[in-house]
C-alpha cells in the first residue's frame, strides 16, 4: 500500500517538476523580448509637428499609463512585450494605437489633429431686447 | 407568458420615462463630493485624474455624473478666446484656406490652454469630457449644433456655433451641455463667474432642442419628433433660468405673436417640484417702460398656466421671471381692434 502512493506521489511530483521548467523556459522567452519603450510624441498641425505635453500613454485597460513631458518626451514605467499595444491620446488630436516591437525602444509618433472645428456659444443671463425699426 | 409581459413592460418604461427618471434610484451626492475634492491644477495626466475620480463609484452614471461635474466646477469659459474666434470666423467666412488655418491655430492654442490653465470654450469643454468618458470606457459623443442664446436669436445655416456631449449607458443615449452649466458669462465685462446649473444634466431632449439643434438629427433623441431649422429659429428663447426650474416646456411655441387687444393668452409649463408659482412674474418692456404683472396662475395636474390678457396696444419684449431669475423671453406685438 504504502509502496505504491510513493509511486504515485513520484508521478506527480515528476509532472511538476516538468510544468515548472515548462513555465520556466517560457518565462525566460518572454523576458527575452522585454522591451523598454521609450520616445517623443508630437502633434502635427497644418504646417508643422511641435512635441506635445501631457500625451496620455496607456495600456488598453489603463492599468499603466504615463504622460509625455514638456518636450513630448515619455518613459514607459513598465517594460513591455512584443506584440503588446500601447495607445496615445491627447485632446484635440486622433488616438493613435502603436504594437510594440523589438525595436520600440525609441519611438516617434506623431499625431494628427482632429478635423473637428471649434465653436463656442457662451452662456449668459444677458436679457434680450427687441431692436425694432425707428427705435 | 408572464415573461413576455415584463419584458414588454420594461421596453415600454424604457422607450416612454427617458433621462432623469431613468436613474431616479441613483443619488448622486457620493459622485459629486468626489468631483468636488479632486483637484488638479493642470490636467496633464487624464488618466489618472479620471480614474481618480471614477474608480471609488459603481455604476456608470455615477461615473458620467463625477466626471461631468468635475468639468463643470473646474473648467472656466475662455470669453477673450470665444470673441477671437468669432471675429476670426467672421473674418475668413470666405476664405475655406485661411479658415482651416485659423482654426488649426486655435486648436493648438485652445487645447494647452484648457490643459494649462484649466480655460476653454464649447468645443474645449465637449473635447475633454467625450476624453474623460473614454479613460473609463463609457460611449459619448461630441454633438455639433447651434445654441441658441441671446447674442444670437440669429443663425446661419451653413455656421453652427455650439458643441455639446451625448453618452449613453445601458445602450441609451442622454444629454448634457457642460459649458452652460458650468457659469456665467458677462460678455461686456469679458467676465465669468462660475455658477453650476444642474438642469443641464440627463435634461429631458424635449426642453433641450430648445436651444439646442444638432447637426447630426438622431442626437436630439426626439425622433420623428425634431423638429425642423425653421421651427427651432422661431422658438421662444430660453435662459439658464428655465433649466434651473423647469422640467418640461409645453408653449408658448414661439417667440413671435401678433395679436388683437383684448386676447387672452396662455403659457404653459411644468415646473419642478421646489418652484412655488406665486414667485412667478411677466417684465414686459416696450422702449425704456418696463412694467411687472403677475398673471392669473392655475395649475392641473403638473401643468401650470399662465393667463394674461392683452388689454393695451403695441410691441412688447415680455420675460418671464421666478423670483429674480429669466426663464424666457417672448415678444408679443398687439395690435388695436380697428387695425387690419
Amino acid at each position: 500500500m504504502k509502496t505504491s502512493t510513493t509511486v504515485k506521489m513520484t508521478t506527480s511530483t515528476k509532472i511538476l517538476i516538468t510544468l515548472f521548467f515548462i513555465s520556466f523556459l517560457c518565462t525566460s522567452t518572454i523576458n527575452a523580448q522585454k522591451v523598454e519603450v521609450k520616445g517623443v510624441v508630437k502633434g502635427k498641425t497644418e504646417e508643422k509637428a511641435e512635441p506635445l505635453n501631457g500625451v496620455n500613454i496607456y495600456l488598453k485597460d489603463k492599468s499603466v499609463y504615463t504622460s509625455s513631458n514638456r518636450k513630448g518626451e515619455f518613459t514607459f514605467p513598465k517594460t513591455l512585450n512584443v506584440g503588446d499595444v500601447i495607445y496615445f491620446s491627447y485632446l484635440g488630436y486622433l488616438k493613435q494605437k502603436v504594437t510594440i516591437t523589438k525595436n520600440s525602444t525609441n519611438l516617434t509618433i506623431v499625431l494628427k489633429e482632429d478635423d473637428n472645428e471649434m465653436l463656442g456659444a457662451v452662456g449668459t443671463n444677458k436679457r434680450f431686447s427687441s431692436k425694432r425699426k425707428g427705435q | 407568458m408572464q415573461k413576455a409581459f415584463f419584458l414588454l413592460f420594461v421596453l415600454y418604461t424604457t422607450l416612454c420615462f427617458s433621462q432623469k427618471s431613468d436613474f431616479k434610484h441613483i443619488n448622486f451626492t457620493k459622485a459629486d463630493r468626489i468631483a468636488s475634492t479632486i483637484k488638479s491644477k493642470r490636467l496633464f495626466n487624464l488618466n489618472k485624474l479620471t480614474l481618480d475620480l471614477t474608480k471609488n463609484l459603481d455604476t456608470d452614471i455615477e461615473k458620467v455624473r463625477a466626471i461631468y461635474k468635475w468639468i463643470c466646477i473646474n473648467i472656466a469659459s475662455d470669453f477673450k478666446l470665444y470673441s477671437k474666434n468669432e471675429r476670426k470666423r467672421k473674418k475668413y467666412k470666405k476664405d475655406s484656406i485661411k479658415l482651416a488655418e485659423w482654426n488649426s491655430e486655435l486648436k493648438r492654442d485652445l487645447f494647452s490652454k484648457l490643459l494649462k490653465r484649466k480655460k476653454t470654450i464649447c468645443t474645449g469643454y465637449a473635447y475633454l469630457f467625450k476624453a474623460m468618458c473614454d479613460v473609463v470606457d463609457i460611449e459619448s459623443k461630441m454633438v455639433y449644433g447651434f445654441g441658441r442664446t441671446v447674442d444670437v436669436t440669429e443663425f446661419d445655416p451653413n455656421y453652427p456655433n455650439h458643441t455639446w456631449n451625448a453618452f449613453k449607458i445601458n445602450n441609451k443615449w442622454y444629454l448634457c451641455d457642460a459649458t452652460w452649466a458650468a457659469g456665467i458669462s458677462y460678455p461686456d465685462e469679458n467676465r465669468f463667474i462660475f455658477k453650476y446649473n444642474d438642469g443641464y444634466f440627463l435634461t429631458e431632449p424635449e426642453l433641450f432642442i430648445k436651444n439646442h439643434f444638432p447637426i447630426q438629427k438622431e442626437f436630439s433623441l426626439l425622433g420623428d419628433k425634431m423638429p425642423t431649422f425653421q421651427e427651432f429659429i422661431e422658438m421662444p428663447l430660453l435662459y439658464g433660468g428655465a433649466y434651473t426650474y423647469l422640467n418640461k416646456y409645453i408653449s408658448p411655441k414661439k417667440m413671435y405673436y401678433s395679436l388683437q387687444k383684448g386676447n387672452t393668452f396662455n403659457f404653459n409649463y411644468v415646473f419642478k417640484k421646489e418652484v412655488d408659482p406665486k414667485n412667478l412674474k411677466l417684465v414686459f418692456v416696450s422702449g425704456v417702460s418696463e412694467k411687472t404683472y403677475n398673471p392669473f396662475i392655475s395649475q392641473k395636474n403638473d401643468t401650470t398656466t399662465l393667463r394674461y390678457t392683452f388689454n393695451k396696444a403695441g410691441y412688447f419684449d415680455v420675460h418671464l421671471y421666478y423670483k429674480e431669475d429669466i426663464i424666457a423671453t417672448y415678444i408679443f406685438e398687439i395690435k388695436k381692434d380697428n387695425q387690419n
